[in-house]
């Protein structure tokens, strides 16, 4: 949709291709910060992006 | 300064490590090791701050903050257990260092182990003893130190591999395909 790499999104947003890599698969979970960045970046909002479960 | 360039230098520093290491042992001057090893870590410190290229970002930070704080944990029970088990040596010994007492028969004023003339073997002075073996035990407590150290380089290592592995270090990446 954006055409867009990891590498690249991870140099915007200034950090490592493997956190892009890693919040992608889901195993890590970015700080209120960083999700904020990306939600911006895209400029949509930080609900459309992440969503919230709570672990049971 | 690039990041490659600070692994070399980190190579570097780490033989002179070593050398100096060995040149402490083979000459028996503790303080050599202690003083080279502090400036090669401010001399790594200040290289690290003048990388260009380096890569650290939040991901990296909660990283190396899990495996240091699970190594400090496990470090500190072992070495609080290590330590118990030292005191109780300590306990166990005389409380203070005691200094060879002179021999008790000293009536006639002279020592009569100083006795270079004459037939028979002089009376052996008590106060001369071979030289306690407490120095060579205390040591080997160089060894246990040594372990402790092993011990906490390779607890920080494991848990460093399992933090990252756990936060997707080595995942696979279809964009690399």
């Amino acid at each position: 949709m954006h055409d867009l790499t990891q590498d690249a999104l991870a140099h915007e947003l200034g950090v490592t291709r493997q956190t892009i890599l890693a919040i992608e698969k889901g195993k890590y979970d970015p700080s209120l910060d960083l999700a904020f960045k990306i939600a911006r970046y895209f400029k949509v909002s930080i609900e459309d992006v992440f969503t919230f479960e709570e672990i049971q | 300064m690039k990041q490659n360039t600070f692994y070399i230098l980190a190579g570097i520093i780490g033989l002179i490590e070593v050398g100096a290491f060995w040149l402490s042992v083979r000459y028996m001057i503790p303080y050599l090791i202690t003083v080279v090893f502090i400036v090669g870590v401010v001399l790594l410190y200040l290289a690290w701050r003048r990388i260009s290229d380096r890569q650290v970002d939040e991901r990296v930070v909660l990283i190396n903050q899990k495996a240091g704080m699970a190594t400090f944990m496990v470090f500190w029970v072992i070495f609080f257990a290590i330590s118990l088990g030292s005191a109780v040596i300590g306990l166990g010994a005389p409380p203070l260092p005691h200094f060879p007492r002179p021999p008790a028969d000293i009536s006639g004023g002279i020592n009569k182990s100083l006795k270079p003339f004459g037939d028979g073997p002089g009376i052996l002075n008590e106060s001369i003893k071979p030289p306690d073996d407490g120095l060579i035990r205390l040591g080997h407590f160089g060894y246990l130190q040594l372990a402790l150290l092993f011990l906490m380089f390779f607890l920080y290592v494991g848990f460093r591999i399992y933090y990252a592995r756990k936060y997707g270090e080595w995942e696979n990446d279809e964009e690399q395909d």
